[in-house]
C-alpha cells in the first residue's frame, strides 16, 4: 500500500520495527491464547500489505529455506511413522527392563534413551513422543512420576546438538551458515556430552531421595506388547539405521538434510501403507501444520527487519560486545540465545541471530565460528531455564502462585533455572577451549 | 467418627499405624481417597504448546496413560484396604490438595489422615519445609480436623 506513496526511509524501518516487535511480543504473550503461527503470519501479511516488504522477496525468502521447511515435515513424519510402529515404546520398555528392577538404573536408562532418540529423530521425538510414554511407564511401575518427566524434557534439549539433525534450530542456522560436519563434531560434540553429564549428574543428586529403592519388573508392559506389526516394526528399525547413517553421510558431503528427512519419511510411510499400519489422514493429523506458517511468517518478519538493516546493526552490537575475540564471541552468542530464547520461542531468536550473523563478516574465523556454535547452543540448551515455556508464561505462572493457586509449572522452572545456567557456562566455557 | 485417609501409594503403612492405634475399629468409618493428579498433565501440556503442538497428544496416546494411571490408582486402593479392611474406596483426579479438601466435604470427613510429605521424600524432619504444598494446602482449607502423621523414621510419628 504504501508504496504508491513516497514514504522516508526513516518511517518505513519505524513501521517495520513496530510490527516486528508488536509480533514478537505477540509470540511472547499470546493474547487470547492465539496461536503463534496466527501471530506470526499476521505480522508477515500487514508488511505485505502495507508494501514493507515487498511479495517476491518474500517468496525468495522462503524458497530460499526450502530445506528448513522440508526437513520439518521429514522429520515429523519419521517420528509419526516411528511412533506407529510402536518403536519408542519398544524400547521404553526395553530401558526399563535393563534397569533390572532399580529405580536410578531406569533414570539413567532414560537419559540415555532421551540422548539417542534426540540425536537422531530430534528434541520434538523425545519432547513430545517420549515423554508420554516414560509417564505410562512410571505410572504403572508406580515411582514418582516428576523426576521422570523432567528427564525427558530436560534431557530433548540438552542432547539436542549432538549432530545437525538434533534440532530443527540447527538447520536453520546451518541453512546460512555452511559448517562441515567435522567441524560442527569438533565444536558441538563434546560440550554436548559436557552438559548431558551435567544435566544427568544433577537430577541424580536433586532427586536422590525419591528415585531409589527398585520396582516390581512384573508390572513393566512385554516388549512384544509395544508391537503392533512385527514385519512393519523391522522395516521401520531398518529404515531408522538407514536414515540415521545417510544423516551422518549427508552432513559430511553437505547435502541438504532435508532429502534424507523426506526420503526417510517416504520409505517408512510405503512401509506403513503396504502394512496398513496408518492412512495419509493418520500421518496428516499427526504433523503440525502451523508450524509452517509460524517459521514462513518470522521468515518474512525478519527480512523485513533485515532490509532496514537493523540486524546488521544487532550483528555489530554482538561484535562490540565480544569484542571480536572467540571467548566474546562464545559467551555473547550463548547469553544472547539463551536469554532471547526464553523471552521470545528459540525458532524466531534462531531467525534473528541468523540474520544478525550474516552481517559479522569482518571478524576472525574463530570469533565467527564461536559465534555460530554458541548461536546453536544458546538456541538449543536455552529453553531448558524455564522449560514451560517462554518468561512470560513463567511470570503468569509466579503470578497464579501468589494468588494461592499451585502451579506446578514452577516445579519445571526452579529444577531449570538452578542447572542451566550451570550447563550453560560449562557448554560455552568447552565450545571456547575447543576454538583455541 | 467419617475418617479420610488420603494415599498416595507410598504412605499406607504410615496412615493404617496411626489410624489403628488412635482409633477403635467399631468407632470408625474409613474412606480411602486417591487422587490421579493431574499435574503432570498439564506440564506434558505445556511441553508441547512449547512445541507448537495441540496441547492434547493423539488419543491412542491418552488413553494409553488414562488406562496406566487408573490400574495404578486401583492397585493403590486395593492396597489400602488390604491394609484398612473395609474402608470405602474413592478416586478422583485432579489437583491433590484441591481434590482432598473437596472430597472431604463432600464425604463428610470429620477427620482427615494424610502425611506432611510423601514418605519416600521425607524433607526435613521438622519446620515448615518439613510440610510438603498438598498438606500445607489442606491444612490451610481443610473444612475438618485434620491428622498429620509423619513417616516411620522421623522420630516422632505423629
Amino acid at each position: 500500500m504504501l508504496q504508491f506513496f513516497h514514504v522516508p526511509a526513516l518511517t518505513t524501518t519505524i513501521l517495520i520495527s513496530l510490527i516486528a516487535l508488536l509480533t514478537l511480543a505477540g509470540i511472547m504473550v499470546r493474547p487470547f491464547k492465539l496461536n503463534e503461527a496466527m501471530i506470526a503470519l499476521a505480522g508477515a501479511a500487514l508488511l505485505l500489505i502495507l508494501g514493507l516488504v515487498a511479495p517476491l522477496d518474500a517468496l525468495t525468502t522462503l524458497a530460499s529455506d526450502w530445506n528448513t521447511f522440508f526437513f520439518f515435515l521429514g522429520m515429523m513424519s519419521i517420528s509419526a511413522l516411528a511412533e506407529a510402529a510402536g518403536l519408542f515404546d519398544w524400547l521404553a520398555a526395553q530401558a526399563a527392563r535393563l534397569a533390572g528392577g532399580s529405580s536410578r538404573r531406569l533414570l539413567l536408562n532414560t537419559f540415555l534413551l532421551g540422548c539417542l532418540i534426540s540425536m537422531v529423530l530430534s528434541n520434538d521425538a523425545t519432547a513430545l513422543i517420549l515423554t508420554p510414554i516414560v509417564y505410562t511407564l512410571v505410572t504403572r511401575l508406580r515411582l514418582p512420576v516428576l523426576p521422570f518427566l523432567f528427564a525427558c524434557t530436560f534431557i530433548a534439549d540438552t542432547a539436542s546438538f549432538l549432530l545437525p539433525v538434533s534440532n530443527p534450530i540447527n538447520i536453520i542456522i546451518l541453512s546460512s551458515f555452511q559448517l562441515d560436519l567435522w567441524t560442527f563434531l569438533r565444536l558441538l560434540f563434546l560440550p554436548s556430552l559436557v552438559v548431558i553429564s551435567i544435566n544427568i549428574a544433577f537430577f541424580f543428586w536433586l532427586y536422590r531421595r525419591q528415585v531409589q529403592g527398585s520396582f516390581d519388573a512384573k508390572r513393566l508392559p512385554s516388549a512384544a506388547e509395544s508391537i503392533r506389526h512385527q514385519g512393519y516394526f523391522r522395516y521401520t528399525c531398518t529404515i531408522l539405521l538407514l536414515v540415521a547413517l545417510a544423516y551422518i553421510i549427508a552432513s559430511a558431503l553437505q547435502v541438504p538434510l532435508s532429502l534424507v528427512a523426506l526420503g526417510g519419511a517416504f520409505l517408512l510411510l510405503t512401509g506403513a501403507l503396504l502394512w496398513k499400519q496408518l492412512t495419509f489422514k493418520d500421518l496428516g493429523k499427526q504433523i503440525s501444520w502451523s508450524i509452517f506458517g509460524f517459521i514462513g511468517g518470522m521468515f518474512i518478519v525478519v527480512k523485513a527487519v533485515e532490509n532496514t538493516h537493523l540486524t546488521a546493526q544487532f550483528g555489530q552490537l554482538l561484535i562490540h560486545l565480544s569484542a571480536g575475540t572467540s571467548l566474546g564471541a562464545v559467551a555473547v552468542g550463548t547469553a544472547g540465545s539463551a536469554i532471547g530464547t526464553n523471552l521470545i520461542n528459540n525458532i524466531p531468536m534462531a531467525i534473528v541471530m541468523r540474520s544478525a550473523l550474516g552481517a559479522t563478516g569482518h571478524i576472525t574465523a574463530a570469533a565467527r565460528l564461536g559465534f555460530i556454535a554458541a548461536t546453536m547452543f544458546g538456541c538449543d540448551l536455552g529453553p531448558n531455564l524455564t522449560t514451560v515455556g517462554s518468561l512470560a508464561t513463567i511470570l503468569w505462572l509466579l503470578i497464579l502462585r501468589r494468588r494461592n493457586l499451585d502451579v506446578s509449572g514452577l516445579d519445571y522452572f526452579k529444577v531449570g533455572i538452578m542447572v542451566t545456567p550451570l550447563m550453560l557456562l560449562a557448554g560455552a566455557i568447552t565450545i571456547w577451549l575447543l576454538l583455541l | 467418627m467419617r475418617v479420610l485417609c488420603c494415599l498416595d501409594g507410598t504412605n499406607i503403612e504410615e496412615i493404617s499405624k496411626a489410624v489403628s492405634t488412635l482409633l477403635q475399629s467399631e468407632a470408625r468409618t474409613i474412606g480411602l481417597l486417591y487422587v490421579i493428579d493431574s499435574g503432570p498433565q498439564g506440564e506434558m501440556e505445556r511441553q508441547r504448546e512449547r512445541f507448537l503442538r495441540p496441547p492434547h497428544p493423539p488419543a491412542p496416546r491418552r488413553e494409553q496413560m488414562r488406562q496406566a494411571e487408573i490400574a495404578s490408582a486401583q492397585d493403590i486402593l486395593e492396597e489400602g484396604t488390604r491394609y484398612l479392611p473395609g474402608g470405602e474406596r474413592l478416586q478422583r483426579e485432579g489437583r491433590p490438595e484441591r481434590e482432598i479438601v473437596q472430597c472431604a466435604a463432600d464425604w463428610s470427613a470429620d477427620l482427615l489422615v494424610l502425611c506432611p510429605r510423601s514418605p519416600k521424600n521425607p524433607g526435613p524432619p521438622l519446620g515448615p519445609k518439613s510440610v510438603g504444598h498438598v498438606a500445607r494446602f489442606v491444612l490451610d482449607h481443610a473444612p475438618c480436623a485434620v491428622l498429620l502423621v509423619r513417616g516411620i523414621g522421623t522420630g516422632s510419628h505423629l
